[in-house]
């Protein structure tokens, strides 16, 4: 099995955009690619919603057998990492609703990891990263959330996507992914104490 | 805990063993099937008498369908097609689209037929026929978009029916515009947007049965 290096290196540098393109005119060998890009972000994702690690095997493995079979769907061009969230994002949803919805409930349990990744991803928080209090605080607060803000934070904070691409992938607007972000954030910051508009300093009398 | 090789090696396999049409060859099938609705609905079009000048003036006829056509076209572009990322474009767009192109054909057909005088009510015209031909000549685009995506939208195979329900239900309004004579808003709404409603909603229950792929067991 190679490395993720010497396959992209083999396949001339290609990124997974392309190597889509590529697969869905027919180009067998570009899927490895695409598998060595793509997998660990869905798998992050995915294991952060679902905590049985068959099933997040079963749903990233699901994830790409979709993908292979619309592939005379993906638009050369376009965003396979979108497209890839998007198609995770259903299966989480869909495998919630057979198994009694795992993945809210555990957001709002006590996960310490959990706990961790939000501090680390709200500003300031870095040097609060092993404080158990604040973790525990963060996802109480994070269970808080409406649904779509959650997901938003999600995919824009802790996966790194941008406004355009979490619209995409949540199949709501630009403007709509901003405020979601936006009320998240301050919520969260109330949470750890950080004044989210901070004004001038007091004047001494 | 990271995947591990052999789980690529699975994923890779289990790929490997299902057949998946290019996009080339999804291409083609689309466009024959969407060739076949869209000579399915005007052939419906036609039987029934195709188009009918009865008393309109050519210029009151031309004026409306010019109109009908540049609403539902971007209508129909916004709702058949895709946007930039790939994916279909948000709800609410999708919701405008249909909602400002069937007020904006509507609006027009009803100011150009006022111009000339023809807003009036018809007598025994309450729109069922347009109801029925509209249902027809849509059902007929509908089906025909629904197998050409078969088995092929893993993301939102719902809203991607109800889309393009309503968007043959636009395409529907444009060739009964060109049959009916009729500029009064009530047999407007009940024989041209009803229909829109009723082949959007089809389309949104049929796609979630239809158009989602299939999970292996």
């Amino acid at each position: 099995m190679l490395s993720k290096a010497e396959v992209v290196k083999q396949a001339g540098g290609m990124n997974a955009d392309e190597a889509m393109s590529q697969y869905a005119q027919g180009d067998v060998a570009a899927f490895e690619i695409v598998y060595e890009v793509v997998a660990p972000r869905i798998e992050g994702y995915v294991r952060r919603k679902v905590r049985d690690n068959a099933r997040v095997e079963d749903i990233v493995q699901q994830t790409f057998e979709n993908m292979h079979k619309a592939r005379g769907r993906f638009i050369p061009g376009s965003d396979v990492l979108n497209w890839a969230f998007a198609i995770a994002r259903n299966l989480v949803i869909d495998t919630g609703k057979k198994s009694g919805r795992e993945s809210s409930a555990d957001m709002t349990e006590e996960n310490e990891t959990m706990g961790a990744v939000l501090a680390a991803a709200v500003a300031g928080g870095e040097e609060l990263f092993f404080a158990r209090e604040t973790g525990a605080l963060l996802v109480r607060s994070f269970g808080r959330l409406t649904k779509q803000q959650q997901e938003v934070f999600e995919l824009v904070k802790l996966e790194g996507l941008s406004y355009q691409q979490a619209a995409a992938t949540l199949g709501i607007t630009v403007p709509s992914v901003r405020m979601y972000a936006h009320r998240a954030y301050l919520t969260l910051r109330e949470a750890l104490g950080v004044d989210p508009f901070p004004g001038p300093p007091p004047v001494a009398a | 805990m990271p995947l591990s090789p052999d789980f690529k090696s699975r994923v890779l396999a289990s790929v490997r063993e299902v057949p998946a049409p290019t996009r080339k060859e999804t291409l083609q099938r689309q466009t024959w099937l969407i060739a076949a609705g869209l000579t399915g609905a005007l052939a419906l079009f036609l039987i029934k008498g195709g188009l009918r000048v009865t008393s309109r003036p050519p210029s009151l006829i031309a004026l409306t369908s010019v109109g009908t056509a540049v609403f539902v076209g971007v209508g129909m572009w916004l709702l058949f097609t895709r946007g930039p990322p790939g994916l279909r474009r948000p709800r609410t767009v999708l919701i405008g689209a249909t909602v400002l192109s069937a007020a904006g054909f509507v609006g027009w057909r009803y100011g150009i037929s006022s111009l000339y005088g023809r807003a009036g009510a018809w007598p025994g015209r309450v729109g069922l026929r347009c109801l029925v031909l509209s249902v027809g000549t849509g059902g007929l685009m509908l089906f025909a978009a629904l197998m050409s995506w078969r088995r092929s939208d893993p993301v939102t195979p719902r809203a991607t029916g109800a889309a393009f329900g309503a968007g043959a239900g636009l395409g529907s309004a444009l060739l009964v515009d060109l049959w009916c004579p009729v500029g009064y808003v009530p047999h407007l709404l009940l024989g041209h947007v009803l229909p829109i409603a009723i082949l959007s909603l089809a389309g949104g229950l049929i796609g979630g049965r239809v158009l989602g792929i299939m999970r292996r067991r």
